[in-house]
């Protein structure tokens, strides 16, 4: 009952509508992707898109499938970008709450290290974590893991400090709850809103990241099929096949889009019922 | 028909005309400065330090070698109006011009050629030119314009390589009183054009010499803008940001030579495409290495990347040069390659595990060549990891014996004799290749001191053949070079490939 | 404390605010001294690489001397070789420093501009325009268009600045070549150096051409780079305008006879004003990175061209002064932009 009623917002809807269809395509693309990714035909490059034909989305400078490349792109582009984001978010948050929650030092010392690490440009650091960790996806998600906790942690941080100021905590240790208890049952809820907006948020951030990272050859394996190696490679072929820009392109913007709609609204619905639900 | 379908997926006006290029700087078009985009910067302003072939024409505006090349590739004077090698190639007589002078104003003496070619080298400076006049023992200087080489050994190419890569004459007094870190940010050469900016990595601009010794180029200012990446560089011919472009990818270059202000050339010229590959740790098994090569189709490679235009090779040497052999090609043939695997225990399904590097955008279609080899070997039973370097880190990698088993790459060979192939692609004690296996290298190494033409040029072509057969050297295609340039400038065309802003001319 | 005179005080704070600085470079050093000198998965291979470059003697010493070596090379300037590009970091840094400050600035420009432009039409949207009504007709088809409205523009900060980077050179670029897509000035003019700012050194030196040549080049970077946040601006717009109609003093302004544009532009906008600034405090960070794309694919000569260059040449000395640079940058930022909010809000903070 609560989930239809945050589908009544169009933002919601539309922002799980995309997720949801690359999130399928993605994990299905084994099943339904026409040839093998990496499979080239020499004789066959830089066919432009015809939708009835073997190749629908047409064959790149090495005579790859364009859209057999474009659906294994979205299963990495995920595959980076939902551990990374669930990564980034249990590290910070749980800094997050410990910090707010206990306060003095600790609060210090956690401010201090977000402090410290927020001096670097996100990108830069994940750029040079990702030179230092060797290319590849595992070192990508720990690079973000390792660097976007600070965007969880610097806002939850605030908005943890005022929870824990309210009654209802305070009443809860009175009952003689523990520290956990407290933590679990009086301040994580009321922060929910604001971490699945992030979590969301963070999630098309990755994307883009994994996608800057792969366009600058930085990231993957040269044979992998990733979005941004694909927009990479797509330049040179704007003129005789343009689908192998334009693609991925749209892919990029239609998940990164999903993302923030789903992440936008579900934080307004969820922020609204709790309201709702204190009144 | 497909050209309006393109246009309509792009979403942009279908009618919109090609505006003149000039109209884009939003000035009339000098008639005496020229802007050529270029795939990459020179690695410092000492010529002798590095042999980057794409940094030559860049090196020749500043810089004279003793000995030029005419269009057919022929020696023909430069800062040497004579020169005499003696039968037996220990000594070769020089005899420099006496109207030559640095752009600081000093005049041009022995002293300088003995310090480019010996006094430098002896001294311990970490130049690429230590290993091409590594013969030279001494250099007598009995006047300001007459000066002997002496070598060690039998040095018959030493004339070639007066003219050839890094030879270039640099100011002894100049160089001693600045240090070589100054002389890099102001440098000081004999050549057409001096220095007058550079942002590394960004642009070179370049002014005419007045008081050039050779004939005087009509352009007054040259602008070479950096473009590393090829699409960018076509965008740029394109848009008319440069009159001139090189390596692009033969479709793109294709297409701009269908627009009416510009002209495209595809010019064989003699840098010949191969791989370099290692004689031990992944390759140490020749099986394997054999098995690489014939895994290869070159037809393919050159009808998919260049359109047919690059000669397939199977040697490595460029059809019609000394050196050429006409009867023997190394074929393409997976079905013996898979044998070769599996006699070493190698299957598509259990691969033999390679590293290989490449450059991409440097040359035409190096990228997609590299990952495609990849492809075919994958389906012989060889798994090779790519990864991309640029041609400084190619060199670094190469003078550390560190490149991976296999390294594309496109050796220049200005001079077209057979010893600038084979000789330093195969030689271990050279730092340009990653093979070091001394049977081949002792070889190798006594071609290089044979006086005798017919006898050398007979050594060099059977160890072409030997190289091959034992998997030493992969040859693939011969370079083509592609050139976008505006229809209205000429420039002299050389066999080797060189692009001189000193022969261009608005017509 | 409570014995010090006020200006005693301020001294106070700012040396304190001074040390809080110091700590955190501290804390950044370490953290670049141990990504990059520690982490590298082939220790072999960097280690080898460094070369000619004096950092290599120090190799053989512990870690910890390596590091307080780092740091005495740091204070006194040297930032090390290129072992690449055969230049002192130091000079090179020089030059694409102001070049990416100047991007960032410019672009910053543009986001606010733009935002500020779309967050009123957003607004007169959704408030049913203000001539009359009195400003607070929210109506269902206001409420409508302006909740389209804000989808459009959460479409349109979903397209990350690299790919508008691209559609521009294609449309601008190309398709239309009007407008130059490589480096920063054409290449008949030169360069003057100053202060590196290229618009600024091109005024001093009254070269017009070359200002508007560079200004002509400045302009595709800088609007790729900015219109991905320029909908944040708008939205911090929208939300402090809203805010600020519900406050008193804008019924009094009204209530004086003040029309709406004059109550709009003199009390609404000034409100906005401090929490665009906050905004731009957040965002230094996620602009420079977006930056470095930008600049690569535009080949413009910045920090983040000559960073991705470094990393794939593996050029360890110009890759930890670039990373130095852009933290010094967004500290300097930081300062700064804390500095203009002190002075355009004199009442103090609550701590």
């Amino acid at each position: 009952m609560t989930v239809l009623r945050w589908l009544r917002s169009g933002r919601v809807l539309a922002g799980l509508l995309a997720v949801a269809l690359v999130l399928a395509l993605a994990v299905l693309a084994p099943a339904i992707a026409p040839h093998d990714p990496e499979a080239q035909d020499l004789t066959m490059t830089l066919q432009p898109a015809h939708l009835g034909s073997a190749y629908p989305l047409g064959t790149d400078a090495l005579g790859r499938c364009v859209l057999s490349r474009l659906l294994f792109g979205a299963r990495l582009a995920l595959s980076v970008a939902i551990p990374g984001a669930l990564g980034a978010m249990l590290l910070g948050a749980a800094l997050a709450y410990a910090a707010g929650y206990l306060g003095g030092r600790t609060d210090r010392l956690i401010g201090r290290a977000v402090d410290a690490v927020t001096l670097f440009p996100p990108l830069i650091l994940i750029l040079i974590l990702v030179f230092a960790l060797g290319a590849g996806p595992t070192n990508l998600v720990l690079a973000i893991v390792l660097v976007d906790w600070t965007r969880f942690c610097r806002v939850l941080r605030h908005e943890v400090r005022v929870v824990v100021q309210r009654d209802h905590v305070a009443a809860a240790r009175l009952l003689g709850f523990s520290h956990i208890r407290t933590l679990a049952i009086e301040v994580v809820p009321a922060t929910l809103p604001l971490l699945v907006t992030l979590l969301a948020l963070e999630m098309g951030i990755a994307v883009v990241v994994e996608a800057i990272v792969s366009f600058l050859g930085l990231g993957v394996q040269p044979d992998q099929a990733a979005w941004g190696q694909m927009i990479a490679d797509g330049r040179t072929a704007l003129h005789q096949a343009p689908a192998n820009l334009l693609a991925p392109a749209a892919a990029i913007l239609v998940t990164v889009a999903g993302f923030n709609l789903l992440g936008d609204g579900l934080g307004r619905k969820l922020a609204a019922r709790l309201v709702e639900d204190r009144a | 028909m497909a050209d309006l379908s393109r246009r309509a997926l792009l979403g942009v006006l279908v009618a919109v005309p090609h505006s003149a290029p000039s109209a884009v700087q939003g000035y009339p078009k000098a008639r005496d400065a020229v802007t050529i985009g270029w795939p990459g910067d020179v690695a410092g302003w000492d010529p002798n330090r590095r042999f980057v072939p794409d940094a030559q024409p860049i090196y020749k505006m500043l810089y004279d070698q003793p000995l030029d090349q005419d269009p057919r590739l022929n020696l023909v004077p430069g800062l040497a109006k004579a020169w005499q090698l003696a039968p037996d190639a220990r000594s070769l007589e020089v005899e420099l011009r006496d109207d030559v002078t640095f752009h600081d104003g000093t005049k041009l003496t022995s002293a300088d050629f003995r310090w480019t070619f010996h006094e430098r080298i002896a001294a311990g400076h970490e130049v690429d030119t230590a290993r091409s006049w590594r013969k030279v023992v001494d250099i007598e200087t009995p006047s300001a314009t007459r000066a002997i080489m002496r070598f060690g050994s039998p040095a018959p190419t030493a004339p070639a390589w007066l003219a050839f890569l890094g030879s270039f004459v640099v100011p002894k007094h100049y160089m001693q009183k600045v240090g070589l870190a100054a002389f890099g940010a102001h440098p000081v050469g004999t050549g057409p054009y001096r220095l007058a900016e550079h942002q590394p990595g960004t642009r070179i601009v370049l002014e005419r010499n007045d008081a050039y010794w050779g004939p005087k180029p009509t352009m007054r200012r040259v602008t070479v803008q950096i473009i590393n990446n090829p699409s960018a560089r076509a965008a740029a011919i394109e848009s008319g940001n440069v009159d001139l472009t090189v390596a692009m990818p033969v479709r793109e270059t294709a297409r701009l030579g269908h627009i009416a202000t510009l002209e495209a050339e595809l010019n064989p010229i003699t840098r010949i495409i191969l791989l370099q590959v290692r004689d031990d740790a992944g390759f140490a098994d020749r099986n394997i290495r054999l098995a690489a090569h014939h895994a290869i189709d070159k037809q393919a490679l050159s009808q998919a990347f260049y359109g047919n235009a690059a000669v397939p090779l199977s040697v490595p040497v460029i059809p019609g040069s000394p050196g050429f052999l006409d009867d023997f090609t190394f074929p393409h043939d997976p079905d013996m390659a898979r044998e070769l695997l599996s006699r070493s225990g190698y299957s598509p399904a259990q691969p033999a595990r390679i590293r290989m590097a490449t450059t991409r955008g440097q040359f035409p279609a190096d990228y997609d060549i590299a990952r495609a080899i990849v492809g075919m070997w994958k389906t012989v039973g060889i798994e090779a990891a790519l990864e991309v370097l640029d041609y400084a880190r190619y060199f670094e990698l190469n003078r550390a014996g560190r490149l991976p088993e296999a390294t594309l790459y496109s050796f220049d060979n200005a001079i077209g004799d057979p010893e600038a192939y084979a000789g330093y692609l195969l030689a271990p004690h050279q730092p340009y290749s990653p093979w070091k296996d001394t049977a081949l290298g002792e070889k190798v190494r006594g071609l290089f001191d044979v006086p005798g033409e017919a006898e050398r040029i007979a050594g060099w072509r059977a160890l072409n053949r030997e190289a091959v057969e034992i998997g030493a050297c992969m040859p693939l295609l011969r370079s083509v070079q592609t050139l976008v340039r505006r229809k209205d400038l000429a420039y002299r065309r050389f066999g080797n490939g060189w692009v001189l802003p000193q022969t261009m001319d608005w017509i | 404390m409570a014995r010090l005179a006020p200006c005693g005080r301020r001294l106070l704070a700012i040396a304190q605010r001074l040390l809080a600085i110091a700590q955190r470079l501290l804390t950044v050093l370490l953290l670049l001294f141990i990504v990059l000198r520690v982490l590298p998965a082939d220790p072999a291979a960097p280690a080898a690489e460094i070369g000619a470059t004096r950092q290599q003697t120090s190799l053989d010493e512990a870690l910890p001397m390596q590091f307080a070596i780092w740091l005495g090379w740091l204070v006194q300037g040297d930032l090390g070789h290129s072992s690449h590009l055969d230049r002192p970091v130091a000079g090179l840094l020089a030059e694409a420093l102001p070049a990416t400050v100047e991007l960032a600035i410019l672009a910053s420009s543009v986001a606010v501009l733009l935002g500020v432009a779309g967050g009123l039409v957003l607004f007169a949207l959704q408030w049913g325009g203000w001539q009359g009504t009195g400003g607070r007709g929210t109506g269902r088809r206001g409420e409508t268009r302006a909740a389209l409205a804000e989808t459009g523009t959460m479409l349109l900060m979903s397209i990350p600045a690299f790919l508008w980077a691209l559609l521009f050179i294609l449309v601008f670029g190309v398709l239309l070549a009007a407008m130059p897509f490589t480096g920063r000035l054409d290449p008949g003019l030169s360069h003057p150096f100053i202060t590196g700012f290229l618009l600024l050194d091109t005024l001093l030196v009254g070269d017009p051409r070359a200002f508007l040549s560079a200004a002509r080049h400045m302009v595709l970077p800088a609007v790729a780079l900015g219109i991905g946040f320029a909908p944040l601006v708008m939205r911090v717009l929208r939300a402090s305008l809203i805010e600020a109609y519900q406050a008193d003093y804008i019924l009094q302004a009204r209530l004086r006879g003040l029309s709406e544009e004059q109550v709009l532009l003199r009390h609404a906008l000034g409100h906005a004003a401090l929490p665009t600034l906050g905004l731009l405090r957040a965002q230094c960070g996620l602009l420079l990175g977006a930056a470095v794309l930008v600049e690569v694919i535009f080949a413009y000569p910045g920090m983040g061209r000559l960073l991705v260059d470094a990393m794939r040449n593996t050029d360890l000395s110009v890759i930890q002064g670039v990373v130095l640079a852009y933290c010094a940058v967004v500290l300097s930022a930081n300062v700064l932009i804390d500095g203009l909010h002190l002075l355009l809000n004199p009442r103090p903070r609550a701590r």
